[in-house]
């Protein structure tokens, strides 16, 4: 019955969006952190943006993506292994860091969070992969109590991480850098140690579904990986993807 | 085309236009309420974030009906009963927390009361923060949920036939003693009616309290927090969740009609028989 409400509201959806876009535009599924620099890239696509976890449900359920950018290669390898879209491709690469407050004086690295007095933290939920990259370094760098000595909201995406810093409702948050750039000024980055540093790595696949633009698909991913695409997404703040 | 045969079309039209309008809300209730096995729902509501999310949602919107009852009947008795320059701008001004995009709501309450704001600056000095607090639900729900009652409230007052209230008066009745022997009763149906659509947005407050307020698990994570947060990890526990909301808000709204429910009021037969 799960399987019948999920497949339910993917039939509708599918029919709202395939109802706007004749087959012959492409259409990006990308991930939330993607959502200020593909459009600038190439504004001719018809774009969603959301969180990779619900973006791959979304594809798996038979949304009309063509390519699907994801922020980490969990989902495009999952979907490759059902054979929904095709080998993922390494685009970009991102870092964690902390933000806070622009005008705020008192975090300046992770370990016054370790210290002091408890605050108000802002970090991607466990289930999305924000949170687990969050939590993955902090493991690392042994700071584990960041998360159980302050106070802690679970977000579900980025947007709600630096919101949430930059109207000064959390005294600091982790998210990516790119998302510290893209906030108005209105939050500062703070490095993390780089032994903490998580690899993240964001890879894009062409979907396989009846019907997809896998030629238009094929042809973005070859810019996205090209001078231009690279360009844009180091202007943003994204590293290279891994050579690996 | 006959007269008859008009009325009749023009009927025929009306049903289904309500066979469809009722079937399309109903639909979506059905299915969420049959998509999870009823034998799972005890297993799925009892895992320690749903207990607190319940407990979270219970102890936020007590208080938050409380506030809304003792500040709001007075408010509404005052708003409905004494005319004054700018009442209907007043009017209005309780209405829009009605229209507001509840992100929005949530972005104002940061605004005033977050740490930079104008009231949270002040006490965020004081070591009081409220975001990230219980607090800040309250505040949350009782300012989306407030205008429901209040905007009930107004016209269960102004309804009352002031006549009633003078000869109260004259006889010698203070000014305390009418409104509580003769105001609150005569419009106890329309503040109940009221406290119950509040009520029932109260519980179900989502979007003011996630900016707001944030999820932190125990703290602030209400049942709604607790569905979206669950949305991700197990699509059965967010279901379960809502159909607790689902039947929470039922009972309230049931509860609230409950001397009528089954029959058809005057106001409202004399109505179907206009058609």
């Amino acid at each position: 019955m799960k399987t019948g409400v999920a497949a339910f509201l993917a039939v509708l959806a599918a029919g709202v969006l395939g109802a706007c876009g004749s087959n012959d535009t492409l259409t990006v599924y990308g991930a939330s952190s993607l959502k200020q620099v593909l459009p600038k890239f190439d504004a001719s696509p018809t774009y969603s943006f959301a969180g990779s976890d619900v973006l791959a449900q979304q594809i798996e359920n038979g949304a009309p993506a063509d390519l699907f950018a994801a922020a980490s290669p969990e989902y495009p390898k999952l979907l490759a292994a059902k054979r929904i879209c095709e080998t993922p491709v390494p685009f970009a690469s991102n870092t964690l860091v902390i933000i806070v407050p622009s005008g705020s004086t008192g975090i300046n690295s992770l370990s016054d969070l370790e210290v002091g007095p408890s605050r108000r933290l802002a970090v991607g939920a466990t289930a999305v992969p924000i949170g687990n990259y969050t939590r993955e370094a902090l493991a690392s760098s042994g700071a584990g109590t960041v998360l159980t000595r302050n106070t802690v909201s679970d977000e579900q995406d980025a947007a709600g991480i630096v919101s949430k810093v930059a109207l000064g409702s959390a005294d600091a948050g982790i998210a990516y850098v790119t998302d510290a750039k893209s906030s108005d000024g209105r939050v500062r980055a703070v490095a993390l140690p780089a032994s903490a540093q998580p690899v993240v790595t964001y890879m894009a696949c062409v979907v396989v579904r009846d019907g997809a633009n896998t030629t238009a698909a094929k042809d973005y991913l070859t810019k996205l990986t090209g001078p231009d695409g690279q360009a844009a997404l180091k202007a943003a703040g994204f590293g290279p993807a891994p050579s690996k | 085309m006959s007269t008859r045969r008009r009325n009749q079309a023009f009927l025929a039209a009306c049903v289904l236009a309500a066979v469809v309008l009722i079937a399309f809300l109903a639909i979506p209730l059905v299915a969420l309420v049959t998509s999870v096995a009823p034998g799972r729902l005890p297993g799925l509501l009892t895992s320690p974030q749903t207990l607190d999310a319940v407990r979270v949602t219970a102890e936020a919107n007590l208080v938050a009906d409380a506030l809304i009852l003792l500040f709001g009947t007075p408010a509404a008795y005052l708003i409905a009963r004494r005319s004054f320059a700018g009442r209907r701008a007043l009017v209005t001004l309780i209405e829009l927390p009605l229209v507001l995009p509840p992100a929005v709501a949530g972005i104002a309450l940061i605004v005033a009361f977050g740490p930079n704001g104008p009231f949270g600056g002040a006490l965020a000095s004081a070591g009081l923060a409220i975001p990230f607090t219980e607090v800040a639900v309250v505040l949350a729900v009782t300012f989306v949920a407030a205008p429901f009652y209040l905007r009930s409230a107004i016209s269960a007052f102004a309804a009352i036939d002031g006549h009633c209230l003078d000869a109260a008066r004259t006889l010698g009745a203070g000014r305390f003693r009418v409104f509580r022997r003769i105001a609150l009763p005569l419009s106890a149906e329309g503040l109940r009616s009221g406290w119950a659509l509040a009520f029932a947005r109260g519980v179900g407050e989502f979007g003011a309290t996630l900016v707001f307020a944030g999820s932190v698990a125990g703290v602030t994570q209400t049942l709604p927090l607790a569905v979206y947060a669950e949305l991700p990890v197990s699509l059965d526990s967010a279901i379960a969740i809502g159909i607790l909301l689902l039947a929470v808000s039922a009972a309230i709204l049931l509860l609230s009609k409950l001397p009528h429910l089954w029959t058809d009021s005057k106001s409202q037969s004399a109505t179907s028989s206009a058609i």
